[in-house]
């Protein structure tokens, strides 16, 4: 017993708590610097140049002059906003619905739970290939049964009009996106206690009553942040627009973050690319700040603990 | 008016039959308990008589009204419940006035009565907070004030102090049973723990495997116990069940051997029992005093001060607790000397049922 005590002490003293400390959160600082920190002071420091495949320059505050007199770069910002907000609200909306009707008891609801699922499991490019097909002009379900209910008298490209196309892009993303947002409000909801239902209930509360001012308020903490995790994702999604429109036509699908590769990455020019990546992530920055103080605001008025 | 009656309920989960055949006429204005072990089924028939479990069988009828079929509201019942299922994001006075706005009440009158509600249950200064900023005891409160403001004519409390610390809930029952002489309402409670019944109930219904074992004034349960259950079950410490034998049966009494030793000649009503059958006599801990007749072999003291709570065995292995006097001079692992009078003691035949006792105390209710 004094033995150990006077070893431990021994090793303390050879080896401080601080240092050992930090010899504990060495790997994250190190993992994070090189993943998160780096590419972050790189863009930053590359949006002052003109970096493109022959080299870079320095050019001070140019590219973001240029951004904020581009009027095509300011109807991006308005057109992503735009995206996401009504992706979002799209998502929360049917999440919500789908929650509840799977929360219903009703026989089989196991299945309708695994049912939900594919649009978030499958790959997204073969979901959004298939979009793809479904959106066809020619061969498209979607056409050929508007068609066959003569709701349109000829072939319909939906991907080929500004309008359309913008609109059909949101359709695939709240496609992808409502699995899981469901999955989290089922969650929420199955942890509301059963006792909340049954007091409404004897006291007459009807079922649109209890799900306004039991389940909705009970569950909200989980809508909001659910909302701000999918707003993020929403903003910066990429993989759906692209496949489906490549941001096109005439711009109609390009959002900052389709406009921010375009450049970069498509026309190589590394500099600008840059100060549009800075541009979405101090936006995103303001957004979830924002967000984060009502959030805060929310959980208190709904008496979370 | 609110009389409470309930006509051979029957309740099946599947298979399994929860309840049995239960008969109860509930007058106006009583405090009925429902008491009895973990699944005896008095949760169960709680929520049969609030409309939340619809029973397989029978009829429950409210005032005169068939109501087997209606809704909570058209009953006229409201409950409390175990977890006090308070909305934490509503406000004490949104969670009292939550009946009332489902409802659509006007707003006078709706503030009128939550003030009401609040002021009976000593709640007017936390109107403003949410349940989570208040004691258990205040939430309890919370939770019978939402059962209150509209104004039903039968309550139900589900196990409504079993969350409350002990010294809490002996001043949750007064104040219940307060409540209950103010709003002079009919209440049916239901709860495991026997004192709270014994406390607060004008009858308790002891429940046991789904049937009603008897249905009486806590003093009647006490004294005339119709079955060991009851016998068992109501009473702190529990009654001593001793082996014996008859010896012989006559007018006013019966006679007994018991197996420890020793015998006692009962005055009971006989029956149809006979010398040979094989009975125990239960013996309450508190009718046992120290002195000669049957030797108690004391394992454990629990001193009291005014009582010394004796639990041990006797000669012929039988677990036995005597309630003797606090200054009795037992000793643990040494044998004591005790004596019971035999007026106070109980008969059950082998299938439990009791021989009615001649001299119990006269009952002044």
């Amino acid at each position: 017993m004094a033995n150990t005590a006077t070893k431990s002490q021994k090793i303390r003293r050879s080896l401080p708590e601080a240092w050992f400390a930090w010899a504990l959160i060495t790997p994250a600082v190190i993992f994070i610097g090189v993943i998160v920190a780096w590419p972050l002071f790189e863009t930053f420091r590359l949006s002052f140049t003109d970096a493109r495949l022959g080299g870079e320059n320095y050019v001070g505050l140019e590219n973001y002059a240029e951004l904020a007199d581009s009027r095509k770069f300011q109807q991006t910002i308005v057109r992503t906003f735009y995206w996401m907000f009504l992706s979002v609200s799209l998502k929360l909306v049917l999440g919500l619905i789908g929650a509840t009707l799977l929360n219903a008891a009703v026989p089989g609801r196991a299945l309708f739970r695994v049912l939900v699922m594919p649009p978030w499991v499958i790959p997204m490019a073969i979901g959004m290939i298939g979009w793809l097909w479904l959106y066809n002009g020619a061969f498209g379900v979607l056409s050929g049964t508007a068609q066959h209910f003569g709701i349109i008298d000829k072939a319909f490209e939906f991907l080929a009009y500004k309008q359309s196309a913008f609109y059909s892009a949101v359709v695939a993303d709240v496609w992808v996106g409502t699995p899981m947002v469901t999955l989290f409000f089922l969650a929420a909801m199955q942890g509301v206690s059963r006792d909340l239902y049954e007091a409404a209930w004897v006291d007459g509360a009807g079922r649109w009553y209890r799900f306004r001012r039991i389940t909705i308020p009970q569950i909200m903490p989980v809508i909001v942040s659910m909302a701000l995790l999918s707003a993020i994702f929403t903003f910066n999604s990429f993989e759906i627009i692209w496949i489906l429109t490549e941001g096109g036509p005439r711009n109609a699908t390009t959002t900052l973050i389709i406009d921010t590769y375009k450049t970069a990455i498509g026309n190589f020019k590394f500099g600008e690319g840059a100060a549009r990546a800075v541009v979405i992530v101090v936006l995103l920055a303001v957004f979830s700040l924002i967000y984060l103080f009502f959030l805060n605001k929310v959980n208190k008025h709904y008496g979370v603990k | 008016m609110a009389t409470l009656d309930l006509k051979k309920i029957s309740k099946s989960f599947g298979e399994a039959k929860v309840l049995h055949d239960i008969d109860l006429a509930i007058r106006d204005k009583e405090f009925v308990v429902f008491v009895g072990p973990s699944g005896c089924g008095k949760s169960t028939l709680l929520r049969i008589i609030a409309g939340l479990e619809e029973a397989t069988e029978g009829a429950i009828i409210i005032g005169g009204d068939d109501v087997s079929k209606a809704h909570p509201v058209e009953r006229g019942i409201s409950m409390v419940f175990q977890s006090y299922a308070l909305y934490p994001h509503l406000s004490v006075y949104e969670n009292i006035a939550f009946p009332l706005r489902v409802q659509k009440m006007e707003a006078q009158e709706l503030d009128a009565r939550v003030q009401k509600a609040a002021g009976i249950l000593q709640l007017t200064e936390k109107l403003q907070l949410k349940p989570g900023q208040l004691s258990g005891g205040q939430r309890q409160r919370v939770a019978i004030g939402r059962s209150i403001v509209r104004e039903p004519s039968v309550f139900l409390f589900d196990e409504p102090l079993s969350n409350l610390d002990a010294a809490l809930r002996g001043d949750m029952r007064v104040e219940l049973s307060q409540l209950h002489r103010n709003l002079d309402a009919t209440m049916v409670y239901v709860t495991h723990d026997q004192i709270e019944a014994m406390t607060m109930a004008d009858r308790i219904v002891v429940l046991n495997g789904g049937r009603v074992e008897q249905f009486g004034t806590p003093m009647e349960l006490y004294h005339h116990p119709q079955t060991k259950f009851v016998a068992g079950f109501i009473g702190q410490p529990n009654m001593n069940f001793v082996p014996a034998t008859i010896s012989q049966v006559a007018a006013s009494g019966v006679s007994v051997d018991l197996d420890c030793g020793g015998s006692l000649t009962l005055p009971v009503e006989p029956g149809s029992a006979a010398a040979g059958d094989r009975v125990e006599v239960g013996i309450r801990p508190e009718d046992i005093s120290t002195g000669e007749g049957i030797n108690l072999n004391v394992t454990v003291l629990e001193r009291l001060g005014g009582v010394t709570i004796s639990y041990g065995t006797l000669n012929d292995g039988t677990r036995f607790c005597a309630a003797l006097d606090g200054v009795a001079t037992a000793k643990e692992g040494e044998p004591v000397g005790i004596t019971v009078d035999p007026a106070a003691c109980h008969l059950f035949d082998a299938s439990g049922s009791v021989l009615r006792r001649k001299n119990a105390p006269v009952l002044a209710s």
